[in-house]
């Protein structure tokens, strides 16, 4: 069930039959689902010897008939309207096509009326559309990731075309793992609901024939949460390596860019941060940053041994022996360079912005704590000048959010201290968070609060200690988790479309989050498969987010319903 | 992997379609419209030689056509229909040569492991032949590198942007074949070289570790020997070593060569592989660096353009010109009053 391979495994077959040289037609969204599966060395050994986007393809009029071209492409009416540009006047000698999920009668109709000249071999569709980012995580880079947060009335043809995506993306997954799923939402988000009972119309009715697989074993779970479940996790700061790149600097299929930030050496300007291709970033991307530095301060060292070894050539033996490691001496050297990059600028940006301060506080605020003590540490923040006007903010929001009902006046002091002095702070951002994902829209008990189990385990773990003050908190993912591993996930909150009703525990689940993952909750279900339970998660989402995308998502979906209500 | 083929649905409406497109009356019919079922792009395209003639025909006679024919013809390129594979370009046929040689390269390698293997064996033979064929094979074998390295670097020509992207990436391709193949070749031969001394020190025990250190231990060896009288014997063996000294010398002379040839191959080719794993590697990198090179090309062709506009030479240019103009009037004036 590793999504990577299933991606890999879908490119490897389009270009298996076909001899010859090719060329490879991709569209914008296609061309992240290739780029993390599959690299350029590969696509070279396929004798794939051009990679152009399908947009750009018709301004040329150069020729190349004796390339043929493989299309690999979402359907959407765009892309058909390129394609019957290009079928109309072909460029290349013949023409493959494959589609990333289903093609509707009336497109193949289209298509077929614009290749006059026959040059359309083939017309499959290969249901490879969405990213695979790691082997238990994939995200489908949804652009207008905000509409999950507005009302259907506001834009309905947009929030429409979200859920498509979404349903689409889900249903290209089971159909890449060839399984039909039994399907569980959160009863309190609509928007999973919608795509709960959307997906479920597409799998068992519209294309029943498609999906009928028939597998002995006991049908997978399906489940589709709302982000604003637990809006706590994208807003606290994060100390493992991969959460932490990505909330610092950021990680975009699998790509950091580093251009923004100054002093980067001209070819670490973009680095590539994955684990199917490095196996030190593999080993490490869930270990904290104090585990980090000493582990690349152990590569470094063996490196500069290495570097020294080739240093002290003598003999003709010698210098033999370095010609032929030569070229992994070089690997290495771009391996150490790169992570020693990022460790560095990483540890710059906790330093400007006072982090390890204000995450403190965060996790205190996230786990623990009592509401006077969290309530002084705020404020003293917010009056420390050094914190940087993001931190501020999330500051006030995660306050917010675990003591909005407690003491009103407070909470009003502290969101009035916030206006004052962050200047680029948009007035009711914060209320506009707790009217979305406040205590009563939430299903989960996110701060342990409720149920007295929960209360416990707190107090314990309070008067325990723990080992690392800054990762201390656990995702809300890992409590649904637990309570698939055990049968314990309420029926109540979390009911079944149909009757899909399961008998026993599923063998496999795949978690779906409307509004977004973050990489936490996926090192979160890494840590859970690594321990070998029998059940084995798979987690998905329309964005991985971080803090910053979370909170512009937070404002755009503000701004648009505040632009509505002035409408209105 | 669920997959699911559409290409029968779309044959068949692209059949259907067809049926409803092409003309099935001759010329004379041609001056009735056609159904409207046939859209304007009828008029383009064709299957082929045969039809584009024809429908050039019924273009000229039916006034209702707006479309001149298209031209199926790439310039300089294929000389068949479109709907065939057309010609490759020149180059292709150097990289066509280069993966030949690879091949045949690499089948070489194969004969040379087998003929290392039965030099290592133990024999009553002299070995003088396996060692000839061993280094017949790896002459060749290094030969045929050279010269698929000489021709890779002529594939890196200039030319359009579209055909250099896809000639760089067949020059990456090929470059990673060819280093893998000279690393195979060395390891192969270093192998060889390290069994070959093992076995060779157990045969003869101490003398080889003097060949080893060179000349200069032998010269002092020979002094040494020739102040005490000698035996038949002792001559006898002393030639012998003397034999074998020159002998392994001479081998890892060339071993050492071939290891250097190579080793100049190696670099010259590591400027072209990618490194895996790597931001080069990644296919968007390289589609948005396509993209914003041929951007900046265009940027600076504009930029010339204009600078060149503005040119100094230019503006003296029409400077002179104009006075040439005003002179030529006041000479006409001059010729007019006087």
């Amino acid at each position: 069930m590793v999504v990577v391979s299933a991606a890999r495994d879908y490119i490897n077959r389009m270009l298996l039959d076909i001899s010859g040289m090719k060329v490879l037609i991709l569209d914008s969204q296609t061309v992240s689902i290739v780029s993390v599966a599959y690299s350029q060395s590969e696509l070279l050994q396929k004798e794939v010897f051009l990679v152009e986007m399908i947009d750009t393809i018709s301004k040329s009029k150069e020729s190349m008939t004796h390339l043929k071209a493989v299309c690999f492409l979402r359907p959407t009416s765009e892309n058909i309207q390129y394609l019957r540009r290009q079928l109309a006047n072909p460029r290349f000698g013949e023409y493959h096509l494959f589609f990333s999920n289903m093609l509707k009668d009336t497109q193949i109709h289209l298509l077929a009326d614009s290749d006059e000249q026959e040059v359309v071999q083939q017309v499959q569709e290969f249901y490879a559309d969405f990213v695979a980012l790691d082997p238990y995580h994939f995200s489908l880079n949804l652009p207008s990731n905000h509409m999950y947060m507005l009302p259907a009335v506001i834009d309905p043809s947009g929030l429409q075309h979200f859920c498509d995506r979404v349903v689409d993306g889900i249903a290209a997954l089971f159909l890449a793992l060839k399984r039909r799923p039994a399907i569980r939402y959160q009863r309190t988000s609509d928007v999973a609901k919608r795509i709960a009972h959307e997906s479920a119309k597409l799998m068992y009715q519209k294309e029943s024939g498609l999906f009928d697989f028939r597998r002995g074993e006991l049908s997978p779970l399906l489940l589709i949460i709302d982000r604003r479940d637990d809006p706590v996790t994208p807003l606290l700061n994060q100390w493992t390596y991969q959460a932490m790149v990505h909330e610092l600097i950021g990680i975009q299929d699998n790509k950091v860019d580093l251009r923004g930030i100054a002093k980067a050496s001209k070819d670490q300007q973009e680095v590539v941060l994955s684990s199917e291709q490095d196996a030190f970033f593999k080993l490490n991307m869930h270990e904290n940053f104090g585990d980090i530095g000493m582990n690349i301060k152990r590569m470094v060292d063996d490196f500069q041994q290495v570097a020294k070894s080739n240093q002290n050539i003598q003999t003709i033996e010698d210098m033999a022996k370095f010609v032929e490691n030569y070229p992994e001496y070089r690997k290495m050297h771009g391996n150490v360079s790169k992570h020693v990059t990022l460790v560095t600028e990483m540890s710059k940006i906790v330093e400007e912005r006072k982090l390890m301060l204000v995450s403190q506080t965060e996790q205190e605020l996230a786990c623990n704590g009592g509401q006077g003590a969290a309530f002084e540490a705020v404020t003293n923040l917010l009056y420390n000048e050094s914190v940087s006007d993001i931190d501020r903010l999330r500051l006030v929001m995660l306050y917010a959010l675990r003591y909005e009902k407690e003491s009103p006046v407070q909470l009003m002091q502290l969101f009035n201290k916030l206006a004052s002095r962050t200047a680029k702070y948009k007035p009711g951002l914060v209320q506009f968070l707790l009217k979305q994902a406040g205590v009563d829209k939430r299903t989960g008990d996110l701060f342990g609060t409720r149920d007295f189990l929960n209360i416990a385990r707190n107090m314990a773990r309070g008067l325990k200690g723990v080992e690392n003050v800054y990762t201390q908190h656990q995702p809300l993912l890992f409590q649904t988790m637990e309570n698939i591993i055990k049968g314990r996930l309420r029926d109540v909150d979390y009911p079944f479309v149909g009757n899909h009703f399961q008998q026993g525990r599923p063998q496999d689940v795949i978690i779906f989050i409307v509004g977004g993952t973050t990489y936490e909750e996926s090192r979160s279900v890494a840590l859970q498969n690594a321990v070998h339970t029998g059940v084995r998660f798979t987690l998905g989402g329309s964005v991985v987010l971080n803090s910053k995308r979370f909170i512009r998502d937070l404002e755009e979906a503000q701004r648009i319903a505040k632009s509505s209500t002035n409408a209105v | 992997m669920a997959t699911r083929n559409r290409t029968l649905i779309f044959r068949k409406y692209r059949d259907a379609l067809k049926s409803v497109r092409i003309p099935t009356s001759s010329s004379s019919s041609s001056q009735q419209p056609l159904s409207s079922a046939s859209t304007s792009s009828s008029a383009r395209g064709g299957r082929g030689g045969g039809p584009v003639i024809e429908l050039a025909n019924t273009s000229f006679l039916n006034p209702n056509r707006s479309y001149a024919p298209l031209s199926t013809e790439d310039p300089g390129n294929s000389s068949k229909g479109a709907s065939t594979v057309g010609l490759p370009p020149a180059w292709v046929d150097i990289s066509e040569d280069i993966a030949a040689n690879v091949h045949r390269a690499r089948m070489k390698m194969a004969e040379l492991a087998k003929a290392h293997a039965k030099a290592l064996m133990p024999s009553f033979g002299d070995g003088k032949e396996d060692q000839r064929t061993i280094e017949g094979l790896t002459h060749e074998i290094t030969g045929l590198i050279k010269k698929s390295e000489k021709k890779l670097q002529r594939l890196s020509a200039g030319g359009p942007t579209e055909d250099s992207n896809i000639r760089k990436n067949v020059q990456r391709s090929l470059a990673t074949d060819l280093q893998n193949l000279s690393m195979e070749l060395r390891k192969k031969q270093s192998t060889y070289l390290k069994r070959l001394r093992q076995q060779k020190e157990g045969q003869d025990g101490v003398d080889l570790e003097m060949n080893l250190n060179g000349n200069r231990s032998r010269m002092d060896d020979e002094d040494g020997l020739d102040n005490m009288a000698f035996s038949d014997l002792q001559m006898a063996r002393v030639k012998k070593t003397e034999a074998f000294t020159a002998e392994r010398e001479r081998e890892i002379q060339q071993v050492v060569e071939s290891v250097n040839e190579l080793a100049q191959i190696m670099k010259d080719l590591s400027v072209l592989v990618i490194d895996q794993g790597t931001i080069v590697d990644r296919i968007d990198y390289n589609v948005q660096n396509v993209a914003t090179t041929v951007e900046e090309g265009l940027k600076q062709l504009q930029k010339a353009e204009r600078t060149q506009k503005q040119g100094g030479m230019v503006m003296c240019a029409t400077v002179l010109v104009i006075m040439c103009f005003i002179m030529l009037v006041l000479l006409i004036l001059k010729e007019i009053l006087f």
